[in-house]
């Protein structure tokens, strides 16, 4: 394999901001009376190579760097960040952040300690050091493969993506952390054209995986699996609109509970008393089939994470157990005001933001349905193969899905394809109704997820599931 | 730092090392943010950023890189890698940077110096007001999201080896509040906020507050419908994203490649006579308002479409090159992390002439839309899906909130619909329309 011969230089190696210079950045910080202060450093490295129209369309690099200072006083938080690295720029920085308390330094005596953090990322070759023509090839074996699954395919757009981030977290507590991120991604999607009647298909693999899991064969298979979906589509029907039982297949819609659930349970709005749940802990929120759990420590998915963007390590939250609201996930602000400990949930986009709870690997936990049994107590409903893009409302829970690829159930069989399925509802609503659980839970490759303005890598899961009955929108009205 | 100097710097330095073509485009910004809860001051961020984005083109082929690493090692890195990067690009005949007139940019005063000069104190305390009275609005407010006050100065330079040096200054400035009616199962949020490009222009603190709780308030208790086929009135707060979903299928790159169900459409009639919409950057003092776009063109203003007819498609340089036609349209940019792409920045639907009030009055029974989830127009095809919220009409008049519902039909067939379009027109973001009716609709509920 093609590698470059050196790492990459970065202006932080350089920048000697050791631990006497970040106590003292902390002490400026708190000169004004703050509580707490921390120093976030961050640098990044992205890189995208897109093909499309038989063309490498674009091959791109980006380079993110740059300090963010806090300081939590009380309910407040003062930020400031800056892309300069001088001492005197981040001395002015420091500043300005504790500019959030008035009033005389408390004690700011303590010592750096430099935390031993575990693993959960599955990376031997970091990507950046691979010469861009080489994770090319990626790309025109996905193109080629895709024009040649099937007559009809009439456009492929391949996209390989990668990004390295090194942090450096110290905070007046004395914790001292150092962590590299690192996220890959390989997207195949397809439009498919026969006799007027368009498609479109896709397929991914993503995680915080090294460059070893990517290759030839990879690019092959997520080329046929783009391929199928979008041949399968192409003769699919506009969606009848109305109530229907519907039956989730493993993996591919754990997006829906990520976003019509998850928001619900993270502990800003729970303590803001904003969200649908703020005041359900312990109580029956779903049946007693549902559990779900948000997991930082899947070993290479893609919202997995050593430490969050505080210092505090990964972990296993579960949210709902057995039906049961079990709690919300924190970070450290959000846990001090509610009397709690952080779940290492507090994530950043980068130093220019303050972390926020975020949700890491959500998941419906395995149940013990078997999943033939699942589509056979269907008569007629509707079978969704992967869900898309979504909306949700946190304070009411209520959502739009928009659904990719779906079936037709008739007798508990999967039949005709669909178009235009559009899941509506709210959160809370469809919990009570999930009456059936498979064992085979899957965590897909991941997405993006936005919130407050910041985007942060995550990922989801379900095993096959039913709800008994949901809203379904279409351009088709029923009778 | 002298930013158009490292500009100048890396562009000489790029094509030192081979490239055929090159620019940069470098930001200097400033920033302030406030949020305040229940009185009390939650955040307050400060930040000033910068950073450059490089283009390069050698033998047609295309390079792009950015960075916020402005130090000198860093930079000769930077350069180094945009143009090793643009050789594993596919050369392209139509690849190049724009052929651009020279000549001074018009000065439409989007920059407002007072800005930085407005003390933090009376940031927070707008932030602080607006949520005080929004709470006090009605005592089913409950509780709040937040009043929040922010601004911004951004400095653009744009440096290329065909001569062109162009530097801008805009500012912006917002605030706002996010409040929750209602206990239990039935909570509903109502934000409103205020964005210009200059201090003084921001709307009046009691009406943004009175907005929200009555947003907030106005969403208590709504329910589905059942599904029927009824007439539609498009509010405007609801049409701006209607219309983001018709301008997506308008993108002159997926036109090329026929992916958009608008394809074979231009200069044919695509919606009611009464639809004229236009892109007008051009208009001074206003936030959607550009003096050049993300690739140095000075701002003008386009038809888009005019008495219902298609005039034309959205294109950058390049992608109008490929398609063979002239370049019309603004170029923007996401900050400096990307290159420039065909875009609109200031869309305006021309007003009608009849009272919004008089439209729902003319209608037995219908639905009144306030929000849409999505834009809800799929580009291939054409269809138009989405979740919607708003009001029920009845006999003339709103009878009671409705949420959980979908539209659904065709687009072409609901522009062609488009019975009426109200005089209630206001230019306050970059995507403006005034309410209209659409003849009918299928809306999708129980
Ligand atoms: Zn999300």
């Amino acid at each position: 394999m093609n590698i470059y011969p050196h790492p990459v230089h970065s202006t932080l190696s350089d920048s000697q901001l050791g631990q006497e210079e970040l106590k003292e950045l902390l002490a400026i910080a708190k000169q004004n009376g703050g509580e707490f202060a921390e120093v976030y450093i961050e640098h990044t490295v992205n890189n995208n190579i897109g093909l499309d129209e038989d063309k490498i369309s674009s091959a791109r690099r980006g380079v993110d760097m740059g300090v963010g200072i806090r300081v939590l006083h009380g309910e407040k938080t003062g930020y400031a960040h800056s892309d300069d690295l001088s001492l005197d720029k981040l001395k002015e920085t420091a500043r300005v952040a504790g500019l959030i308390a008035s009033g005389k330094a408390k004690q700011t005596d303590f010592d750096l300690k430099k935390q031993k953090i575990p693993s959960y990322y599955m990376v031997k070759t970091s990507p950046d050091r691979i010469v861009p023509a080489e994770k090319a090839k990626l790309l025109w074996k996905a193109n080629s493969t895709a024009r040649d699954y099937n007559k009809s395919i009439s456009q492929v757009y391949v996209s390989y993506s990668d990004s390295n981030t090194e942090i450096t977290i110290a905070n007046s507590e004395g914790l001292l952390v150092n962590d590299v991120q690192t996220l890959t991604r390989l997207i195949v999607f397809v439009s498919a054209l026969e006799k007027g009647k368009r498609s479109s298909g896709y397929a991914y693999k993503g995680g915080t995986l090294g460059y070893e899991h990517y290759n030839l064969e990879l690019a092959t298979e997520l080329a046929e699996e783009a391929g199928r979906m979008a041949v399968a589509m192409l003769p699919a029907e506009d969606a009848p609109a109305g109530e229907y039982p519907i039956v989730m297949a493993k993996g591919e819609c754990g997006t829906f509970f990520h976003e019509a659930i998850g928001h619900s349970l993270e502990g800003d709005g729970a303590r803001k008393k904003t969200t649908c749940f703020w005041d359900k802990k312990e109580e029956m929120i779903a049946t007693e089939i549902v559990s779900l759990a948000d997991d930082g420590t899947i070993p290479g998915a893609r919202g997995s994470i050593n430490v969050d963007d505080e210092g505090t390590p990964g972990q296993k939250n579960i949210l709902i157990r057995d039906g049961k609201c079990k709690g919300f996930l924190y970070d450290k602000l959000n846990a001090k005001l509610m009397k709690t400990k952080s779940t290492g949930s507090g994530r950043r986009q980068s130093y220019q933001h303050y972390p926020i709870p975020r949700m890491t690997n959500t998941y419906l936990m395995a149940g013990k349905d078997n999943p033939e049994d699942i589509l056979r107590s269907v008569k007629k409903g509707i079978y969704i193969s992967q869900i898309g893009g979504g909306n949700v409302s946190p304070t009411t829970g209520r959502f739009v899905f928009s659904v990719p690829e779906g079936y037709l159930i008739e007798n508990g069989k999967i039949t005709s394809p669909l178009k235009g399925i559009q899941l509506m509802g709210n959160g809370p609503d469809v919990l009570k109704n999930i009456t059936m659980v498979g064992p085979d839970l899957e965590i897909s490759g991941g997405g993006t997820c936005g919130k407050d303005g910041q985007s942060k890598p995550v990922s989801d899961g379900n095993p096959t599931l039913k709800v008994s009955k949901i809203t379904i929108g279409g351009a088709k009205v029923r009778g | 730092m002298d930013y158009k100097k490292i500009a100048e710097t890396v562009v000489k330095k790029a094509l030192k090392l081979g490239a055929d073509e090159a620019e940069a485009y470098l930001e200097n910004n400033r920033e302030f943010e406030v949020n305040v809860r229940n009185g009390k001051v939650e955040t307050v961020k400060q930040s000033m950023t910068k950073g450059m984005g490089l283009t390069v083109f050698k033998d047609k082929k295309l390079g792009f890189s950015y960075t916020s690493d402005f130090s000198e090692k860093a930079l000769e890195d930077f350069v180094e890698k945009t143009v090793q990067l643009s050789q594993i690009a596919t050369p392209k005949p139509w690849n190049g940077l724009p052929d651009l007139k020279k000549g001074k940019p018009r000065d439409l005063d989007l920059y407002d110096p007072s800005i930085s000069k407005v003390e933090n104190n009376k940031k927070i305390k707008v932030a602080t007001k607006v949520e005080k009275i929004a709470l006090a609005y009605d005592k089913r407010i409950k509780n709040s999201e937040g009043g929040w006050f922010g601004d911004a100065e951004s400095e653009v330079f744009l440096v290329s080896s065909k001569g062109i040096s162009r530097r801008t200054k805009s500012s912006a400035v917002t605030f706002g509040t996010g409040v929750i009616a209602g206990e239990g199962d039935n909570m509903q949020s109502g934000y409103y906020g205020s964005s210009k490009a200059h201090f003084k222009d921001l709307e009046d603190i009691e009406y943004v507050a009175r907005e929200a709780g009555k947003r907030a308030l106005e969403k208590l208790g709504a329910r589905p419908v059942k599904t029927q086929k009824v007439p539609v009135v498009f509010s405007r707060w609801a049409a701006p994203s209607f219309w983001s979903g018709v301008l997506s299928a308008l993108d002159g790159d997926s036109v090329f490649k026929k992916a958009t169900f608008m394809t074979d459409y231009l200069n044919k009639p695509i919606a009611s006579e009464q639809i004229t919409l236009i892109d007008d950057p051009t208009i001074p003092r206003h936030i959607a308002s550009t003096t050049f776009d993300g690739e140095g063109k000075l701002a003008r203003k386009n038809t888009l479409i005019d008495k219902g007819v298609l005039k034309m498609f959205i294109y950058d340089t390049i992608t109008a090159r490929k398609a063979g036609v002239k370049v019309n349209t603004i170029a923007q940019r996401y900050v400096y992390k990307g290159t420039p792409s065909g875009s609109l920045l200031n869309v305006i639907v021309n007003k009608g002439n009849v009272k919004e009030e008089n439209i729902i009055k003319g209608i037995d029974q219908g639905f009144y839309v306030k929000g849409l989830r999505g834009s809800g127009t799929d580009v291939p095809t054409g269809n138009f899906s989405v979740g919607a919220s708003g009001f029920w009409i009845s006999k003339g008049e709103l009878a009671f909130p409705v949420d959980g519902v979908t539209l659904g039909g065709n687009t072409l067939e609901l522009m062609k619909n488009i019975e009426l379009v109200a005089d209630n027109l206001e230019i306050r973001g970059g995507l403006n329309s005034p309410s209209f009716k659409v003849s009918e609709l299928i809306v999708g509920g129980k």
